[in-house]
């Protein structure tokens, strides 16, 4: 997408364009207007909205740097889309800045009232602080956006053919991806404690980075997927592209479901079987007051149906189909951020609150905008 | 990262020179030759030795009890669920070989998977020991472990993971043992043909089920031997998922803790891995089998086991900052208490084993060189061990009561029952070497450059 022999501007690209802009300005138009009416409401909304595009970003180049280690022809085609993928992580270092400044409208650990009122709370202090939040967000992006920034820099130089594609050449990728890849598990799951885990600061869970991290590499799979689809009509991925490939990402996905379910499903047993006091609420809160509906959608829409429909050699081969399964596990991704950050908020009255929706796609939009801008 | 030439290319699969006949030959005459090296008989000489002390301890604990151990109250899980989490994790990396990176489409798994299979048919047949000779009375074990029709409705109790585990554990032996069958119908029918003694013919033949070859066998085999990959797989995680579960369902600090199946399953590759690595590395050397097993087998392996080492000390950095960002005495605790309690060398020995030492692993020249290589494995097979005893036994000892503390050691029965299942785990090895062949005859024939010349793939 992203080559520079890629000379013309795809009309599907053009097509993305506006369409993430469209969806993106009405997103934040309407969050615009939610932010008046209900203030509230905003933050939590903000947080995932950005947790949901940081996921797309960051799953690209963690695939990007897993496709640098282990070779395989389903990395070379998805590559461009998570190289461009990633370039966008400066956009959710962006995303993130109102969430460092209103850090005490989300999280009770940053109100120093609260927090002395709270034996818990104090005892944590030493990590849950304002400064050290930020100080480590900071380290976060500036690794991240560090890796990013050189295997793509890397990348467009071998495209102009100012670097060989020879196997030293192609060591230097690696010499980044390896560390790189054991960093961001690393640090994603500190940022997971930080920016998701800590919206109940009494709640952890050992497995709880992981699952964020699956995650994230199942968001850009999907990403992957669905862009395939959208650019296989077109050249140059109408030569080289080949059902093997598709279906590679189709079982990559499969698996990334299925690892995703058994963290999750690993989590829930441990916690539910030990019921202690500490542990336990964050089940118990997403099991009453319409949460239960959520639980169980999660369970179907972001495991079952997935799982059931990726089982197909078929689908998984018919790029378009694989798309939609695709499509709709990133909905899924959107759904299980919500269910993550929006009980800590609202928990009488409905569950879902509109802009927890509108303004993560709002974000989104944008985001696809840039994405799609990023590929001429 | 060492420093390459620019034109490093992988070593082959397979050393050049071979054809369909001399990779038969070789193989084969390992088993029908009747001429074993020194190192054979060496080895089943110390190996049956060691059974034998085996045998002693296990009679003398029938005799006598539990009694003999070092388990008490508050420790009352001591070596025998250490020996059965570490012997079961061992088998891991035999399934992973052979069904994970079959379906992954890994040739170069094809030398190391019939004798990984083996090892994992022989490492549950020692963690098996363990369930049923724990409670030092066996000809009960059958009453609360399987479930059968129970008029008392009192056992088993479904709800706990130590039945989860004899369900786990006897499939996943099941599904391991046919896999490894299977995969050695074609073989067995290369030995029936070759056999000179009728008695071989006989016995061979058997067990060949009347393999001749065809393409319609060859089909059926293939669907097979995927499907039966495809049933493997999930076993690979969920046994020791359902192991982590014995722990992680109770309350006990350090033993409660979500990370456990991943860690744990992540846990057993790696230790089965550096377990490979250490059966592979004299193996080749015996038999002069370099041309087959080669160092290419040898660097991957160690990549595997460099990056599910990853995940262990990822593990340990969760449960150490877990314990303290918890802000929960018991937790943090716990984790003070292993890192500077009475037990502080064990878990300092069994950082440097499984953290520190496979680092070395980024280096190239430690990946290809076969002696340090083996050195790494044997850390980590130590380092291992040391980790499922610093779990049972640190979280036992003190728990919530400071009145209720105590230590554990474990006497010498312990040690000698342990060292007694290595005894048998060699035992048996050197024997399977001496019967079958240990690595995959048709398997190695489609490595060959005469395979290629059809466009084969291979399986």
């Amino acid at each position: 997408m992203a080559t520079q022999g890629l000379t013309t501007d795809l009309p599907v690209l053009g097509r993305l364009r506006r369409q993430g802009l469209m969806v993106g300005a009405a997103g934040l138009i309407l969050g615009a207007i939610g932010a008046f009416a209900q203030p509230d409401q905003f933050m939590p909304a903000w947080l995932i909205g950005f947790t949901f595009c940081l996921g797309l970003s960051l799953g690209c180049l963690a695939m990007l740097m897993i496709q640098h280690m282990s070779g395989g022809r389903w990395g070379l085609v998805a590559r461009r889309v998570f190289e461009a993928g990633s370039r966008l992580l400066p956009y959710c270092l962006l995303l993130y800045i109102p969430i460092g400044v209103m850090l005490p409208k989300l999280y009770i650990w940053a109100r120093p009232a609260a927090v002395q009122a709270d034996h818990i709370l104090v005892l944590k202090q030493p990590y849950l602080n304002v400064p050290f939040a930020l100080v480590r967000a900071a380290i976060y992006f500036g690794v991240w956006i560090f890796c990013m920034w050189h295997l793509n820099r890397w990348s467009v130089r071998q495209d102009r053919g100012e670097v060989a594609v020879t196997p030293a050449d192609m060591r230097r990728f690696r010499v980044i991806s390896a560390p790189g890849l054991l960093a961001y598990v690393i640090l994603m799951t500190f940022a997971s404690v930080d920016w998701l885990m800590s919206l109940d600061p009494r709640w952890y869970s050992t497995i709880f980075g992981f699952i964020v991290v699956v995650g994230q590499g199942l968001a850009a799979l999907s990403l992957a997927a669905v862009s395939l689809a959208l650019l296989a009509p077109y050249d140059p991925l109408a030569r080289y592209l080949k059902p093997v490939h598709v279906h590679d990402i189709g079982k990559l996905t499969l698996a990334f479901v299925m690892l995703w379910a058994y963290m999750s499903f690993s989590q829930f047993l441990i916690i539910w079987a030990g019921n202690l006091p500490e542990e336990i609420p964050f089940y118990l809160v997403r099991m009453r007051s319409g949460w239960q509906y959520v639980s169980l959608l999660l369970a179907l829409g972001h495991f079952a149906l997935p799982f059931c429909l990726l089982l197909s050699r078929d689908l998984k081969r018919h790029p378009r189909l694989l798309a939609r399964v695709a499509l709709f596990i990133l909905a899924m991704r959107l759904l299980d951020l919500i269910w993550i950050v929006a009980p800590n908020f609202n928990q009488n009255g409905f569950p879902i609150h509109w802009m927890d929706v509108s303004i993560p796609v709002g974000l989104a939009g944008v985001w696809v905008f840039l994405f799609a801008a990023a590929g001429h | 990262m060492d420093p390459k030439p620019a034109t490093y290319e992988p070593p082959p699969l397979i050393a050049p020179g071979h054809s369909f006949a001399s990779v038969t030959d070789k193989i084969a005459a390992i088993v029908l030759s009747g001429r074993q090296p020194m190192g054979w008989f060496i080895g089943v000489t110390i190996g049956f030795a060691i059974t034998m002390v085996l045998m002693g301890a296990l009679t003398y604990l029938l005799i006598k009890g539990t009694g003999i151990w070092g388990i008490n109250i508050p420790v009352g899980w001591g070596f025998a669920i250490i020996n059965f989490v570490w012997w079961i994790g061992i088998g891991h990396a035999g399934t992973l070989i052979s069904a994970i990176l079959l379906l992954l489409k890994q040739g170069w798994r094809t030398s190391i998977n019939r004798f990984a299979e083996a090892m994992t048919l022989f490492a549950v047949m020692c963690a098996g020991v363990f369930p049923l000779i724990h409670t030092g009375r066996p000809w009960l074990a059958a009453y609360w472990l399987f479930p059968y029709p129970s008029s008392m409705s009192i056992w088993p109790q479904f709800r706990s993971p130590l039945i989860w585990d004899v369900f786990a554990v006897s499939t996943y032996f099941t599904v391991s043992l046919l896999f490894w069958y299977v995969g050695l119908i074609p073989d067995l029918a290369t030995l029936r043909d070759r056999a000179k003694r009728r008695s071989l013919q006989i016995i061979y033949g058997v067990f060949a089920l009347g393999w001749r070859g065809s393409v319609k066998h060859w089909d059926r085999y293939e669907q097979a031997y995927l499907l039966l990959a495809g049933l493997a797989t999930p076993l690979v995680l969920s046994v020791h998922t359902v192991v982590s579960f014995d722990f992680a369902i109770g309350i006990v600090p350090g033993w409660h803790t979500t990370i456990f199946p991943p860690y744990f399953v992540a846990g057993a590759i790696y230790d089965g891995f550096a377990m490979v690595l250490t059966l592979a590395i004299p193996l080749r050397w015996m038999y002069g089998l370099q041309d087959f097993i080669t160092l290419r087998h040898l660097e991957n392996m160690a990549k595997v086991t460099l990056v599910t080492g990853l995940i262990v000390g990822y593990g340990y950095l969760m449960e150490a900052f877990f314990g303290w960002y918890s802000a929960n005495t018991y937790e943090g605790f716990m984790i003070w208490n292993r890192m500077t309690g009475p037990y502080w060398p064990m878990y300092w020995v069994l950082v440097f084993c499984n953290i520190i030492t496979p680092q070395w692993l980024w280096f190239r020249r430690v990946r290809t060189t076969p002696g340090l290589l083996f050195c790494v494995a044997m850390v980590v097979n130590i380092g291992m061990w040391l980790e499922r005893f610093v779990i049972v036994v640190t979280s036992l000892h003190r728990d919530f009561l400071p009145s209720a503390w105590g230590m554990y050691h474990g006497t010498i029965w312990d040690w000698a029952t342990f060292i007694g299942t290595l005894g048998l785990f060699v035992t048996l090895f050197f024997l399977f070497i001496r019967v079958l062949p240990m690595i995959s005859i048709f398997e190695m024939r489609t490595l060959v450059p005469e395979a290629k010349v059809q466009g084969a793939e291979g399986h």
